[in-house]
């Protein structure tokens, strides 16, 4: 790493004022200069947008520019990897996936998403929403898992093996004690185009993909996999303890801010009191659930929470996928 | 030429490609079912009409003139040194000096090209970089070798 | 509200000054940055999505608009005279606007260019206003099927391109599916050719290819090439704009193209890259002289120029009307709607008629200032080529690699092109076809995804090829398209070979 080696002047300048300073005081004055934010999707993707909503009054908040680095692929793992590849002064915003997910789906990953990564704080969460097409012959959750009693009868689009729609709805399928046809897409676009056509019968999606198709009257939302109804829409149902479900379902996928391991406590803590502070705002809130996500402020351990809770029970979902293959 | 050389030489390479295409994703990708394909099924196909593809293009070559092209040697190493240079060189001594270098490199080969010309060249173009990718696009570039982008 | 109201409504919207002058930015912008070769619109819709935070809907998706076509032509430009096309519809525009340009007649070809996008988008406009409806529906209509015999005609179509043998052009376009595969495969989510490189986890990246097989060959093959020819005469003004006799070839190409376009562009995905790969070969098929093709022939550059623009004006059927966009680009306006609190969809005529209608009359308003903007240009660009190639070539190469780098900010992009470059110009110094590589690249992955997806709608059962009517059309045609091809190229063989010996 040679741009460590050229970088070594200011890194013993920095380390010298780390001696002098409390690691309290460092934070106040902590950052010298812009702060890098590498996002694992192309500009106006939705992980790019919240993070573009929430970096411009962080910029405010710290007095220096915070800059939005695209570093799209792999599903998100790539910035993370550019992140830990970059160094000082360098964040992420990601989705679930490269977090819990990735280690067991890309056998190369390149880093541990526990031992590698500083959680800094939840951005936000979205569920899915159990979309099928108008003309589907039920109308509700328990009719739905009736037409599906015969294994593979109903087939569902997701976004791509591993993804979090292909994922839920096994973890739906497991759940309900039904056989469920799985058809992968690349995009929401796409199973949404899929399910007009009448090609596949349903899908977990995004609200905001099934949303507009529901309000022209070409789609039935039967579920969201939220805990609580979900805001942008409130008339669905949960799935959790509805047509004998457990209680306890709950699928969701969140954006995160993420450092790399090893990055000063005190800034961590710093981020993550501005990142409360910028997700308490009401127009933040707005903006955010405009686009289908729900602003989940918390501590740095909420999030490490999460992680451990997502990575076990995803795992277990690839578990099951595997073997039936 | 008595044989045409060029189309002997890429259709057995071509041969050759799929065949190493066809085998690998043999032994590494499930090949699957009609209802389920795997991932090998394409790959597999594909290589195995690759191979075919190149032998139809290799065997009447064999008894066929062809003509000669010179290959452009120097020309070749040169520029694809200079670009391994840059994609090498962008992250540790940033976008300037790479420039410079890669200017330098790559003009080795032009006609008419004293030391004193490819100097003047390569801070030309690197002046040009300056204006059009961070003046005006702004694009995220690391500028100087170490310094923050 | 009718199609005359929404017009004299979306006149409205269109011609407040605000909307002018974004539209007008835009197009200029457009047309900068797409010059540069390898940052097309993405990359300028990129640079320009914060402002769009902070300006009316209308001004921004009309600024985004004007750029998106900027740049389209603006890659245009770089084909024609550089060889550098930064996507594959752009590729179709260099194999005969590059050898016009070589020829002294750049000023032609880029007119050419520039007058069959103009007519493409107000023809595509047309089709627009008038067919809305019905082309909103196409979209759902197709299915995995549909779209994977659709692909394999259109493969067969364009194999017909290449100059020389047809086993030569049909392994160019097996070559290109097969590094088409490299990557995460869509269906089974394992990862193909990737050696454990995560960077390949989402395939080769098609600016690098692009560049590599087009652009940097062409610059190796053209150093001393080029120092020996010298620089190309100077042309008076005259030379600059066409005779009467090329107006009079372009407007068959333009019509034809424009229909091709239009209705391919209206289906999500590759609409635009597979209508100017087969207008481009629907042209070559009608030509009286189809060997002038790859030569210069301005019917190459008229007809899929007005293709590809007319497809990018009917892409917006799907995105408006059904809420799905086709490409990253079309999912990057959708965003920019929803950030203002537009949901595209179903509804949206109804719920927004400013916004549909506004757009519409705006895209020829948009099209209108590129046209008048870019043909006092043409004289600049011509004179461009007056620079000595040893003066150019450098700063060529450094520009297609901050390109590709601009893409996802990827060293080893840059190093895949150096690679492809080589490899590149091998290929060509042995009379392969670099851009039906770069078209079996493209598509390949797209039949693969939909070959499979449509056997497991059947659950495995190959009839529904046939069973679908849309299905079954495409295969005939393809089958008809083949043994055609077979009996022309065994005529034309026997001629051609007796010719050359």
């Amino acid at each position: 790493m040679i741009c460590c080696q050229t970088r070594r002047g200011a890194a013993v300048a920095a380390f010298l004022t780390g001696c002098a300073l409390s690691s309290a005081a460092m934070a106040q004055d902590w950052p010298a200069g812009p702060v890098h934010v590498f996002v694992g999707f192309p500009a106006g993707s939705s992980p790019d947008t919240i993070a573009r909503i929430v970096a411009e009054p962080l910029a405010e908040a710290l007095g220096q520019p915070v800059v939005v680095e695209n570093r799209p692929g792999a599903g998100g793992v790539i910035a993370v990897q550019q992140m830990l590849a970059r160094g000082d002064d360098s964040f992420g915003i990601n989705i679930n996936g490269p977090l819990t997910t990735a280690q067991r789906l890309i056998p190369d990953l390149g880093y541990d998403p526990v031992a590698d990564i500083a959680p800094v704080g939840l951005i936000a969460t979205s569920p899915l929403v159990l979309a099928v097409g108008a003309d589907f012959p039920a109308d509700d959750l328990a009719g739905f898992i009736e037409a599906a009693a015969e294994p593979e009868a109903i087939s569902y689009g997701s976004v791509g093996e591993g993804s979090g729609a292909h994922l839920t709805a096994e973890l739906f399928a497991n759940a309900a004690g039904v056989q469920l046809f799985h058809i992968p897409f690349q995009s929401y676009a796409e199973v949404t185009t899929s399910i007009l056509g009448g090609e596949i019968d349903s899908g977990f999606m995004a609200p905001s993909a099934a949303l507009p198709q529901v309000e022209a009257g070409t789609m039935k939302m039967l579920g969201v996999t939220s805990a609580e109804p979900f805001a942008q829409v409130p008339d669905v149902p949960v799935i959790a303890g509805t047509a004998g479900l457990p209680e306890n379902f709950r699928a969701e996928l969140w954006n995160a801010f993420i450092a790399p391991a090893g990055t000063d406590p005190a800034v961590i803590e710093r981020l993550n009191a501005e990142l409360n502070t910028i997700l308490a705002d009401e127009e933040v809130r707005e903006r955010l659930l405009a686009m289908g996500w729900q602003a989940q402020p918390g501590t740095p351990d909420d999030l490490a929470q999460r992680i451990r809770d997502d990575t076990a029970l995803w795992g277990g979902v690839i578990d099951t996928v595997q073997a039936a293959e | 030429m008595r044989r045409d050389l060029y189309d002997l030489g890429w259709g057995a390479a071509l041969a050759v490609t799929g065949f190493t295409v066809a085998g690998y994703a043999w032994a590494s990708y499930d090949m699957g079912s009609l209802r389920r394909m795997g991932p090998g099924f394409f790959p597999v196909t594909l290589g195995l009409l690759l191979a075919g593809l190149g032998a139809l293009i290799a065997i009447p070559a064999m008894s066929r003139p062809g003509r000669f092209r010179p290959f452009a040697w120097p020309e070749t190493i040169t520029v694809v040194t200079a670009l391994l240079v840059f994609g090498l060189a962008l992250d540790r001594l940033g976008i300037l000096l790479t420039t410079a270098l890669t200017v330098l490199i790559a003009s080795s080969v032009a006609p008419r090209g004293g030391l004193g010309w490819r100097l003047v060249l390569s801070a030309a173009v690197t002046a040009l970089v300056w204006v059009v990718f961070l003046r005006g696009l702004n694009m995220s570039l690391p500028v100087w070798p170490g310094a923050p982008r | 509200m009718t199609t005359v109201d929404g017009l004299a409504h979306g006149l409205a919207v269109a011609l407040q000054p605000s909307v002018l002058i974004y539209s007008l930015l835009g197009a200029v912008l457009g047309t900068l940055v797409g010059v540069l070769p390898g940052i097309g619109a993405m990359a300028a819709i990129t640079l320009l999505l914060p402002i769009t935070y902070y300006i009316s809907s209308e001004a921004a998706l009309v600024m985004l608009a004007a750029v998106y076509y900027g740049a389209q032509y603006g890659g245009a430009v770089a084909s024609i005279l550089l060889r550098l096309p930064g996507t594959p519809q752009s590729a179709v525009t260099t194999l005969d606007g590059y050898p016009m340009a070589q020829q002294g007649r750049a000023g032609v070809a880029l007119f050419t260019a520039m007058i069959s996008s103009f007519a493409g988008s107000m023809l595509g406009i047309v089709i627009l206003v008038l067919l809305a409806g019905w082309l909103s529906g196409l979209a759902t209509s197709f299915g995995a099927a549909d779209y994977a015999a659709m692909m394999v005609m259109g493969l067969v179509a364009a194999s017909t391109i290449g100059e020389g043998r047809l086993a030569k052009s049909l392994a160019m376009v097996v070559l290109g599916v097969i590094l088409g595969c490299v990557g995460t495969d869509v269906n089974s989510g394992a990862q193909r050719f990737t050696f454990g490189q995560v960077q390949l986890i989402d395939g080769i990246n098609l600016v690098a290819l692009a560049m590599g097989l087009f652009g940097l060959a062409e610059i190796i093959g053209n150093i001393r090439k080029a120092e020996r020819d010298g620089p190309p005469a100077r042309v008076s003004l005259r030379e600059l704009v066409p005779t009467r006799d090329d107006l009079r070839r372009m407007v068959a190409p333009i019509t034809r193209g424009t229909a091709l376009g239009g209705f391919f562009g209206a289906l999500p995905g590759t609409g635009s890259t597979i209508s100017s790969f087969l207008s481009y070969a629907l042209e070559r098929r009608v030509a009286r002289q189809p060997e002038r093709f790859g030569k210069g022939a301005i019917e190459g550059v008229a007809g899929p120029e007005a293709a590809n623009n007319s497809a990018s004006i009917t892409a917006f059927v799907p995105t408006l009307t059904l809420g799905i966009p086709g490409d990253p680009i079309m999912a990057l306006m959708l965003g920019a709607l929803v950030i203002h609190g537009i949901q595209p969809g179903p509804m949206m005529l109804e719920a927004n008629p400013d916004m549909f209608w506004g757009l519409v009359v705006s895209f020829g308003i948009g099209n209108l200032f590129l046209l008048v903007l870019n043909l006092p240009l043409i004289g600049i660009w011509v004179s461009m080529l007056r620079i000595p190639f040893r003066w150019l070539y450098p700063a060529i190469i450094i520009f297609v690699c901050l390109g590709v780098y601009s893409v996802r900010g990827s060293t080893f992009d840059i190093v895949m092109v150096a690679a492809i470059g080589a490899i590149g110009y091998a290929l060509t110094q042995a009379a392969f076809s670099p851009a039906l590589l770069l078209l079996g690249f493209v598509l390949g992955p797209l039949i693969e995804t939909n070959l499979r997806r449509a056997l497991l709608v059947s659950r495995g059962d190959p009839m529904i090829f046939l069973e679908r009517p849309i299905a079954c059309g495409f295969v005939i045609a393809t089958f008809a398209l083949l043994i055609y091809g077979f009996v022309k190229r065994s005529d034309q063989g026997s001629q051609a070979s007796s010719v050359a010996d």
